[in-house]
Formats: structure tokens, C-alpha cells, sequence
């Protein structure tokens, strides 16, 4: 099989639903300002470009009308280049890298831009229209659950303490402020212009919580629970952009090779608890990779809830050091649409800027499901 | 009109009272520029007027009607923008009560300002002819003060004065805004000092603690006879101190000691407090500070205990409850004639409160009608000073007066035995100084009830409402219960008015002028037939209620209602059934049935529905409309003011708002005249709604919100029922709801939850406590 691999990465920056810097700006124009950002900065020639698949979770008002095809047009991309809206929830855009991978590989063009976006405080979480099937409702209760009440479950399974989420919150914060006060995120982000001026940095990083002040909030979605606000992920908005293609095109286009794609997977888990979805999908590609997690030096594991990541840390046997090195999600927030192809580029300029060989993105998905992506340094 | 010459306002000082003021502003829909000073030190120079923006956004009681309101408000500082001012019509100047500075400041106005823009001072203790001293002929000429209460939006009384040279044209455009836009009541005072309330108030206040020090009266007792008694608010004396701050006494006394001419009154009042001075210097200076005369302290058992100040000794001791005997309760004769400490202090009070009133005729206001508008509207007393004379009997003053060897005021003598208010031919009529009686005259453009009442009867009338002919075809029906809760009388009083205006007339108002339009149906009456089990009578009211909310809804002539004050429940559901709402600024509806275990029974369900649907700020589909509906109803939301109830869309976008209380009445009139022309009753709605899915959708968001602790357990039952009507109860996104179809679901809801034990005890306790259980 020819090699495929991840030849760019770039974001938005992230800023936080209804109260942030991005909340008057479309999800469309988010995302077209962030491809055509990932296009100037790699230098790739957009005519050669097969199609733009765009991962969203609520893929309608803003967002819909098969958004994918309104950015390529937004962006001024050439006609020719196709566009794809695909939804599977949190790891819609991760999958659109998945899509793009196996297209590839059956010879159906050589280069993709794999994007998601998610406008928060446009299309809220759930949608305009939530119409949830009575029958199952009732049948799996599950099903429709919030993310709230399964970030509980897990948290409630594993014994994990509000204190442990706390410490997790904590340090996930100032990974993410020290990467931000050394210019690190400044290599992926693109700028993005609306109508109240330019935006170029995450808004949504708190470098300076303490635990203390955790420990003063509330429970956030149960009131005998040990979730908070600030043990998960914010309601955020943002945009991000990989190009996914064959290492000959890659070598061909004098483009710069981030890291190889060695293998993928899915897998369903319980709903009620689908916070535990990166354990058997990280398993399976590691597996299908030919590795274990002693092997990983880069791990993008998308902290949707404390409770959760720490669940999968210990089931999985990660090495602390490996993990979400300039900080995740409880931090950075989590524009869902856009978070898989934010921590599968992630994981491939980690591999790239600290070394080693093996990286692994993986999340967790509402309904139960875990996505996984096994790289390898190029 | 004189008011819509004011297109832009500047207000210079953003303290409380500046602040506040240029809030009403901005309610009123005119763009205001806020200006302070710019503080030392300060990177940001208008941190002073950007800061009370942000304050006044979080305060409550809220001074802005909405938070969009706000956006009207221009910050800024006058070292800056002071220029700006050319763009204003109307300059309102509310800095330290400082003569220099604000000279200072005038001067810097004038060379600035537009010739013809009003400069008005919110001085409440600096005559205006001190103001203007000094300045030129057009400054003086464009120069009035314009006394605001505090909290500017809630309180309606603006004393205006004018001075000599003052121009009549700009004092009249500017009471014109006061009035129509602002909602205020005018007094026109005379340029003394304090000039009407603020001189009686503060002599009755010090009047009143000094007696209660002299003759041995607890702080309870003292507000016990001085509060309700006298109509004065409950807060009575001491209550109100620690209210407006028991530091402002040295400085009102301070500033009225300076100003007031020899051997008036209030100087025998003025005496050394060492007890008020150490309260003050220990920072127990009322509410805002440690502590007043009240305080509540935590109670051992939980929960918090009431402690007075011992006048004696100054410690805090438990308060005591205090009370007047039950027929001196409403007779103030019999009050000031009891033997012993009531009747001395009562007397005490008001003999030399109400002499002192007497005595400003002439001096501080031209006559006895501003004067009693000015305590009633300024310290919200429900009788004004010559009022309370009329209940006690000038000749009965007087005479006591005599007799204690004390002065008589003129205008006493003058009255002799005739009241200061009598009804003549059916008009309401004052006596002037010079002892004749002169009609009240209303604004043009102001139409009261009240004055409807004294020279006609009504058409029709039962316990609950009545029937009022307002004159050019025109019929008012007024709710008169209690509360004007609504019940089985009040919906045959809507079939009655439905039929008269049937008969050759051309519109009906629902309008009253009780503290509030109406607080929903009669629990009360309601929890006695639960009592019995009469559930049958119980589904009629319901029924009733649908049926004449339905007529009124279809008549074939135009229907407006006109609240002010609350309008809850039943209240806001016959707004909801009007062609038209002419809604006063201050007014508080909503859908608060859920509170009590109810859901809205009499079509409120499908009114509110129909408005979020065909509101263009909704998303498409079958479940934003819905979503907001049953959030805003489960909840039992209550819009705090009427332009906030257009944003909840409780009223329509073409309802209509009157800032001003007192022309409520004429502009609802007008408003069903409008549409008298060419009318045709509304066409019936027809709903689609997503039934179960939409149910499965709204459960799943309930039971979050009880996992969270906000929604109690039987809030999630209640909702449920709610949640069963609006959803449309079996029906299919496919099929069409009918507006009977859902008045039946409504129905079948209610009578559910007032079967329920659970709502049962709900009303009960809100009928004991005035509290919602929590259940």
C-alpha cells in the first residue's frame, strides 16, 4: 500500500462560545480562512487538491447545506476541488482524515484537505431541532444521555475523585499556557479576520487556576456529582485543517512531510459511559499498527472531561510524559467538529518538533464510540 | 409634542443619581451621553462612567428596562468630550453638591453648548439663583433644576424648578421629556430650599426620631404608629433611615440648616445625636452599612432574627413587635386621640408635620396639590400631607393647634371647617390660598379612571369588575378584587362588556388603576373548591376562563389591554388575548402557574406558542418555538419590565409602551380607536407540533436540569404535564393542531395537576407565605 501521510496542519484560534472573540464570526468563513490559511503555509498547489472533506457535529443553520462545498467556494479554492460534510459527532473531522486515507488508497486522487469547524455559539450543541426517536429514548437510555452525565458515569466506574479531575484540569491548563507564552501554538494558528478586527490568539486558556479556586465551583451537570466547569472541556468555537496525501505526491510537491499514517480504527462502546471510547479504538490500532503503548512518544488524547481522559490513561497504560504535551482540550477547548483533525495534526508537528516514533490521537464520541489514529514519524 | 425636540441628552456625573438618570434615559429609547471626571491615575479616562455602566448592569432593582437599554448609554469623561455637548438638547447636570465646582462646570457648558439646549442642575439643596450666579443672560435663560428621586426609574416624582430669567419655552420642552418620555410626574416648586419633599421629609424624619427619644418610643413602636397609620410605607421611620442611609441625616440637616431662612421649624429639630453620631462613626449607617436601627442577626436555630436598637442605651436587643389598636388603625382622629404614647407620639407627628406642610403654601409649592404630589410620588406616602388633613378635619388641626398655643398657618384659617379636597359636579377640586375652589385639571393627553368614576357610574358591575364608559364609543372594563385576581365573576363581567360594546360601541380597554393589573386567578377560591373535591366546578372555571378569553379574543371589534404592575398568570394571558397591548413601562407578566403546580389553564399555552413561532428571531422548525416556550413557562419567568416582556415575546412587537402611569389610559384609547377602522378579529392559529419527539427532547432536558438540583422533583412532573401540551400531546409533525385541540390539552393538564396533593400543598403555602414551596 502506497504510503500516505500528513503533509500540513493549522487551526483557528479557539475561543470560547457566546462570550469570545469569535462568537460574530460564521463557522463557514471560520473554516475557509483556516484552509486557506493551511494552503499558503504549505505551499500546496490547491488545483491539485481532490476534495475538502469537513467534519462537523451539528451540520445545520451556518453549518449546513453541506457546508464543505460553501467553504471550497468561500476559500476561492479552484472549482474543481470537490467538498464533503461528514458527522460523526466529536470525531467527525478525524474521520474525514480516515475518508481521504482510504480514498487514497484506492487511487481516487492524491491529496485532501481534511478540516472541521464548529461555531458553538452559533448552532448550539444538540441543534436547532433536537428530535430524539421516543422509542429509543426509552430503550437506551444512553443514547440521547448529555456529556455531562457520562463524564459522571465514567468518573463514578473508575472511582476517579474531583480532586485527581482537579489536578488533571490544573496541569492541562498550564501545559497550555507555557506553550502559548513560547510561541508554540504560533506556528499553527491562522489569523482569522472578522468583523471586529483580527484574532490571533486562543482565548480560551486559563494559565492561572489553581486548584483552589476548582474546588470552589459548583457541580456542573449533577449536584452530587464531581465534574465542574472546570474539570471539563468548554463550549468553544473553532476551525482546523490538515492535508492528508500520498507520500509521492508529498515528495513530488517539495511539500513538508509531518508524519506517516500507519493505521486507524473505530469502535463502539456503551453510551452511557462513552467517555471510555479511546480504549478499545486506541487498542485496535495500535494493534493493526503493530505496536503497544510503550511504544507511543506522542499521545493527542482529546480531554473532552478529566474524568474520562484519566480513565483511558490508566486503562490504556500511557506514559504521563507522552500526553497532550501542550495541553488538551479542558484547556484549549473543544469546537467538536473540529477537534480530530486539531489533535491528528497535532499529534503529527509533535512527532515532528519532539521526536520519537510513534503518535497516537485518539477521543471519545457521544453515543459511544472511540476513534484512533496511529502515526508514524515520516 | 414639545418632548420629541429632545433627540439626544448629555448627563454629567455618573453617581447613583446620574447614572440612574441617564437609565431612564436610555428606557426611554433617547441616546444619552455619560460623562464623570477623569480619575487620577487612571490609563482608562472614562473608568468613572464606564464603571457605573457596568455597575447599574448588575444591580438590583434594575435601572435599565433592558440590557439592550444600555447601548444607549455613551460613556465618557468631561475633559474629552465636554464638546459633545453641541450635539445634545438637554444637558442634565448631577455632580457634588458643590456651588464652585458646579459653577465651574457651567461655565465650561455655556462655552460649549448649543444656544437653546437646556442645562438643567438635579441639585437638591443649592437654590438656583445661586447657580446661576455669574452667568450670562442666555445661560440663566436656558438654566432650571430638575430634582430626580432615587432610583430615578422608580421613583416618579421630578421637582422642576424655574428660576427668574428661566425661558418658559425650555422648561416647558423639558418637562414635556420628564413626562411623556421619561414617565415623571412634574411638581413645579418654588426655588426654596429642599423645595417640596426633601424640606417635609427631612422635618418629619428628625421630627420623628427626636420624639421618640424624648418620649420613651422603641424604634419599632415609632415605625409602628408613623408607617401605616399615616399610609406611610411599612419602612415607617427608622426602617426608612436605614434604607436611604443613616449617614445622610448630618448632611441633609447640614445642608437645610444653611439654607433655610430664620425661625423656620426645622431649626427646634436640630439638636445634638450622640447616638446617631456614633452609629454613624462605628459604620452602623443602615442597610448599606453594619447595621441601622434594624439589623438581622443569624438565630441560633437556623435562619435569621430581627434586632432593634435600644434608643436608651444604643445596644441591639431581639425586636419586639409593635402594633396600634385596631380602630386607630385607619382612623387618624381616633389615633392622635388615644391616651398615652400612641396618641402622644401620633399627634406629635402629625401636628407638627402637617402644620409644617400647611405653612409651605405659598412659599415652597403654589398650591396644596403639588404639595401632596410631591410626598406621595417622592416618599411614597399614600395620602399627601393635605390629604391626611382632610381625614383628621382642618377645623379639628387647628383648633388643637390653638389650644397648645402653637401658630396656625394661614391657609388653616382660610379652610376654617371646608376640606382641601372636594368632588363638584362630578370634578375633583382643590382650595387655593386664597380660599376658592379651583378644579383639578389634568395634562392634555392624561385620562384616569379615577376621575371617570366621580362623574359617572358604571354600566355594569359585580365584586370582581366593573364596566366603565371612557367616552367616544369606548368601554373600560376594570378588575376590583382583591389583588384584582380574576375569577368566575370577572369572566361573566368579559361576556357583559363583549355584548355592550356589541351593541353600538366600538372598542373595550381592560385597564385598572390598582397597584397591579392583576395577579392571576383567585387560588384562594380555587384551594375551597379543592377542599371539597368540586372538581367539576373547577373544570367549569377553567372552561369559563377559556371560553371568555376566546370571546374576547374574536370579538368583531378591537380589544386592547393596558397593565401596569404585575400581570401574572391569568393576568398575562388576557394580555395575550387582546388585539393590542398598551402596556405601561412598569409592567412584570408572565406565566408563573408552574410555581403552584399549575400549568397556564385559560390558552396561554397556545398564545405564547403562536408568538415564539411567528417571531422572526426564531430558528426554523418544530422545536426552537417550543423549546423557549416550555423554558420560559416550566420556569415561571417573569419579564421585569414591559420592553422586556417584547423581548420574551409576551407581547408582540407592535404592542405599545407608555412611559408615563398617567397616560396609560388615554393611550390605550387612542391605540383601540386606531384600530376600530377596517377591523377584523384574527383568524384562528393552527399549530404543528412534533408530539412524542418533541416530549422525548424536552424530558431529556428536565431530567438534566433535576440532576443538576435545579428542577425539585415534582417540577419535573409539572413540566412533564407542561411539556404534554405544548409538544401538542399525540399528534404527528404531519398533522395540524387546532387552537381547540389545544386549549382541551391545557385543560386536561391543569385539572391533572389540581388533583394533585403535591400542587394542592404548592398553593397552600402560597396562600400562607406568599412563598413558592420548593417541593
Amino acid at each position: 500500500m502506497t504510503d500516505i501521510v500528513i503533509a500540513g496542519y493549522a487551526r483557528s484560534p479557539f475561543h470560547l462560545a457566546n462570550k469570545g472573540d469569535l462568537a460574530r464570526v460564521r463557522p463557514d468563513d471560520l473554516a475557509a480562512q483556516t484552509i486557506r490559511g493551511l494552503i499558503e503555509k504549505t505551499g500546496v498547489d490547491a488545483g491539485k487538491v481532490e476534495d475538502v472533506i469537513l467534519g462537523c457535529a451539528f451540520p445545520e443553520g451556518e453549518q449546513g447545506l453541506n457546508v464543505a462545498r460553501m467553504v471550497v467556494l468561500l476559500a476561492d479554492l479552484p472549482i474543481s476541488v470537490g467538498g464533503m460534510t461528514v458527522n460523526r459527532f466529536c470525531g467527525s473531522s478525524m474521520s474525514a482524515i480516515h475518508i481521504a486515507m482510504g480514498q487514497i488508497a484506492i487511487g481516487a486522487g492524491d491529496a485532501y484537505i481534511c478540516a472541521g469547524l464548529e461555531s458553538m455559539s452559533r448552532v448550539p450543541m444538540s441543534g436547532f431541532n433536537p428530535s430524539p426517536n421516543p422509542a429509543l429514548a426509552k430503550k437506551t437510555a444512553g443514547a440521547y444521555m448529555g456529556m455531562g452525565e457520562t463524564a459522571e458515569n465514567v468518573a463514578t466506574k473508575f472511582g476517579i475523585t474531583r480532586d485527581e479531575q482537579e489536578e488533571f484540569a490544573v496541569k492541562s491548563q498550564q501545559k497550555a499556557a507555557a506553550a502559548q507564552e513560547s510561541g508554540k501554538f504560533d506556528g499553527e494558528i491562522i489569523a482569522i479576520e472578522g468583523k471586529q478586527g483580527t484574532v490571533s490568539k486562543d482565548g480560551t486558556i486559563r494559565g492561572g487556576t489553581t486548584k483552589e479556586a476548582l474546588s470552589g465551583l459548583k457541580p456542573a451537570f449533577d449536584k452530587d456529582g464531581t465534574v465542574t466547569a472546570g474539570t471539563s472541556s468548554p463550549l468553544t468555537d473553532g476551525a482546523s485543517a490538515t492535508l492528508v496525501c500520498s507520500r509521492e505526491f508529498a515528495e513530488a510537491n517539495g511539500l513538508d512531510i509531518l508524519a506517516t499514517i500507519k493505521s486507524v480504527a473505530i469502535s463502539g462502546c456503551e453510551p452511557e459511559t462513552m467517555g471510555l471510547g479511546p480504549i478499545n479504538a486506541s487498542k485496535k490500532a495500535m494493534e493493526r499498527a503493530g505496536i503497544t503503548a510503550a511504544d507511543l512518544d506522542v499521545v493527542e488524547l482529546n480531554e473532552a472531561f478529566a474524568s474520562q481522559a484519566i480513565a483511558c490513561i490508566r486503562e490504556l497504560g500511557l506514559k504521563e510524559e507522552t500526553i497532550n504535551i501542550d495541553g488538551g482540550a479542558i484547556a484549549l477547548g473543544h469546537p467538536l467538529g473540529a477537534t480530530g483533525a486539531r489533535i491528528t495534526g497535532k499529534a503529527a508537528q509533535l512527532l515532528k518538533r519532539e521526536g520519537g516514533r510513534y503518535a497516537l490521537a485518539t477521543q471519545c464520541i457521544g453515543g459511544g464510540q472511540g476513534i484512533a489514529t496511529v502515526l508514524e514519524r515520516a | 409634542m414639545m418632548a420629541e425636540q429632545i433627540n439626544k441628552v448629555c448627563v454629567i456625573g455618573a453617581g447613583t443619581m446620574g447614572a440612574g438618570i441617564a437609565a431612564q434615559i436610555a428606557n426611554a429609547g433617547v441616546p444619552v451621553l455619560l460623562l464623570d471626571i477623569v480619575k487620577d491615575g487612571e490609563a482608562n479616562r472614562n473608568a468613572i462612567a464606564e464603571g457605573a455602566v457596568a455597575k447599574m448592569l448588575k444591580a438590583d432593582p434594575a435601572p435599565f428596562m433592558t440590557k439592550s437599554a444600555a447601548k444607549l448609554v455613551e460613556t465618557g469623561n468631561i475633559d474629552d468630550h465636554l464638546d459633545r455637548i453641541a450635539e445634545c438638547d438637554w444637558v442634565v447636570e448631577a455632580i457634588v453638591e458643590r456651588l464652585d465646582i458646579k459653577q465651574k462646570l457651567y461655565a465650561r457648558i455655556a462655552g460649549v453648548k448649543k444656544a437653546g439646549t437646556a442645562v438643567s442642575s438635579n441639585t437638591s439643596t443649592i437654590p438656583l439663583e445661586n447657580l446661576v450666579d455669574g452667568m450670562d443672560e442666555q445661560f440663566r435663560r436656558d438654566f432650571l433644576i430638575t430634582h430626580f428621586f432615587n432610583p430615578p426609574r422608580y421613583m416618579r416624582l421630578v421637582e422642576v424648578v424655574r428660576g427668574k430669567a428661566t425661558d418658559a419655552a425650555t422648561a416647558d420642552k423639558v418637562s414635556d421629556f420628564l413626562d411623556r418620555k421619561m414617565g415623571k410626574t412634574v411638581v413645579a416648586a418654588k426655588d426654596t430650599p429642599g423645595f417640596i419633599a426633601n424640606r417635609i421629609g427631612t422635618y418629619w424624619l428628625a421630627l420623628a426620631v427626636n420624639a421618640a427619644m424624648d418620649q420613651g418610643i422603641t424604634v419599632e413602636e415609632a415605625d409602628a404608629i408613623g408607617g401605616r397609620p399615616m399610609g406611610v410605607p411599612k419602612t415607617g421611620i427608622f426602617g426608612l433611615l436605614d434604607l436611604i442611609g443613616i449617614d445622610l441625616m448630618p448632611l441633609l440637616s447640614q445642608s437645610l440648616s444653611s439654607t433655610l431662612p430664620q425661625g423656620d421649624p426645622y431649626f427646634d429639630t436640630v439638636r445634638d445625636m450622640p447616638l446617631i453620631e456614633k452609629m454613624i462613626a462605628d459604620g452602623f449607617t443602615g442597610r448599606k452599612g453594619k447595621g441601622g436601627f434594624y439589623t438581622l442577626k443569624k438565630a441560633t436555630g437556623g435562619g435569621r432574627e430581627k434586632y432593634a436598637i435600644d434608643l436608651e442605651s444604643g445596644e441591639y436587643r431581639a425586636a419586639r413587635p409593635a402594633s396600634v389598636p385596631k380602630h386607630a388603625q385607619k382612623d387618624l382622629t381616633a389615633l392622635v386621640s388615644l391616651d398615652g404614647k400612641i396618641g402622644r407620639y401620633a399627634w406629635e407627628l402629625l401636628g407638627h408635620v402637617l402644620s409644617y406642610s400647611a405653612m409651605l403654601v405659598g412659599e415652597a409649592a403654589d398650591n396644596v396639590v403639588a404639595i401632596d404630589d410631591a410626598m406621595k410620588l417622592g416618599y411614597n406616602w399614600k395620602h399627601g400631607p393635605f390629604e391626611l388633613i382632610d381625614r383628621l378635619g382642618p377645623g379639628y388641626l387647628a383648633k388643637r393647634l390653638r389650644e397648645e398655643g402653637r401658630d396656625v398657618p394661614k391657609i388653616l384659617d382660610v379652610a376654617g371647617d371646608r376640606p382641601f379636597y372636594r368632588i363638584e359636579d362630578g370634578k375633583r377640586q382643590y382650595l387655593t390660598a386664597e380660599g376658592e375652589y379651583r378644579d383639578i385639571v389634568r395634562p392634555e393627553g392624561v385620562l384616569l379612571l379615577e376621575d371617570i368614576k366621580l362623574a359617572s357610574k358604571p354600566l355594569a358591575k359585580n365584586g370582581s369588575a366593573a364596566i366603565w364608559d371612557i367616552g367616544d364609543g369606548v368601554l373600560a372594563l376594570e378588575f376590583t378584587a382583591k389583588m384584582n385576581a380574576l375569577d368566575e365573576q370577572v369572566m361573566k363581567m368579559i361576556g357583559k362588556a363583549i355584548g355592550m360594546v356589541r351593541d353600538g360601541r366600538k372598542a373595550l380597554v381592560i385597564y385598572n388603576e390598582g397597584s397591579n393589573f392583576s395577579v392571576g386567578a383567585n387560588l384562594g377560591l380555587a384551594m375551597f373548591a379543592v377542599n371539597i373535591a368540586a372538581w367539576s366546578e373547577i373544570d367549569k372555571l377553567i372552561r369559563a376562563g377559556q371560553d371568555a378569553y376566546k370571546a374576547l379574543k374574536y370579538a368583531p371589534f378591537p380589544v386592547v389591554s393596558a397593565p401596569a404592575g404585575l400581570a401574572l398568570g391569568g393576568g398575562c394571558e388576557i394580555l395575550m388575548h387582546s388585539d393590542a397591548v398598551q402596556a405601561h413601562a412598569e409592567t412584570y407578566t408572565g406565566l408563573v402557574e408552574c410555581g403552584v403546580g399549575l400549568v397556564p389553564g385559560w390558552g396561554g399555552n397556545g398564545e405564547y406558542l403562536s408568538r415564539l413561532m411567528n417571531s422572526p428571531k426564531m430558528p426554523r422548525g418544530p422545536m426552537p418555538a417550543l423549546s423557549k416556550a416550555f423554558e420560559t413557562i416550566s420556569t415561571a419567568q417573569v419579564a421585569k419590565s414591559a420592553a422586556q416582556a417584547k423581548e420574551m415575546a409576551f407581547l408582540r412587537p407592535d404592542d405599545v409602551i407608555t412611559m408615563n402611569r398617567d397616560r396609560l389610559l388615554a393611550d390605550a384609547k387612542a391605540k383601540a380607536l386606531s384600530l376600530v377602522d377596517g377591523y377584523t378579529p384574527p383568524e384562528k392559529p393552527v399549530y404543528r407540533l412534533p408530539g412524542d419527539t418533541g416530549r422525548a427532547a424536552v424530558d431529556l432536558a428536565v431530567s438534566d436540569f433535576h440532576k443538576k438540583g435545579v428542577a425539585t422533583d415534582y417540577d419535573t412532573v409539572v413540566a412533564k404535564r407542561l411539556a404534554h401540551v405544548l409538544t401538542g400531546g399525540d399528534t404527528d409533525m404531519q398533522d395540524e393542531v387546532s387552537e381547540d385541540q389545544l386549549l382541551k390539552l391545557e385543560r386536561e393538564a391543569f385539572m391533572e395537576c389540581v388533583r394533585d396533593p403535591r400542587t394542592q400543598a404548592r398553593v397552600e403555602h402560597m396562600l400562607e407565605t406568599g412563598k413558592p414551596l420548593r417541593n
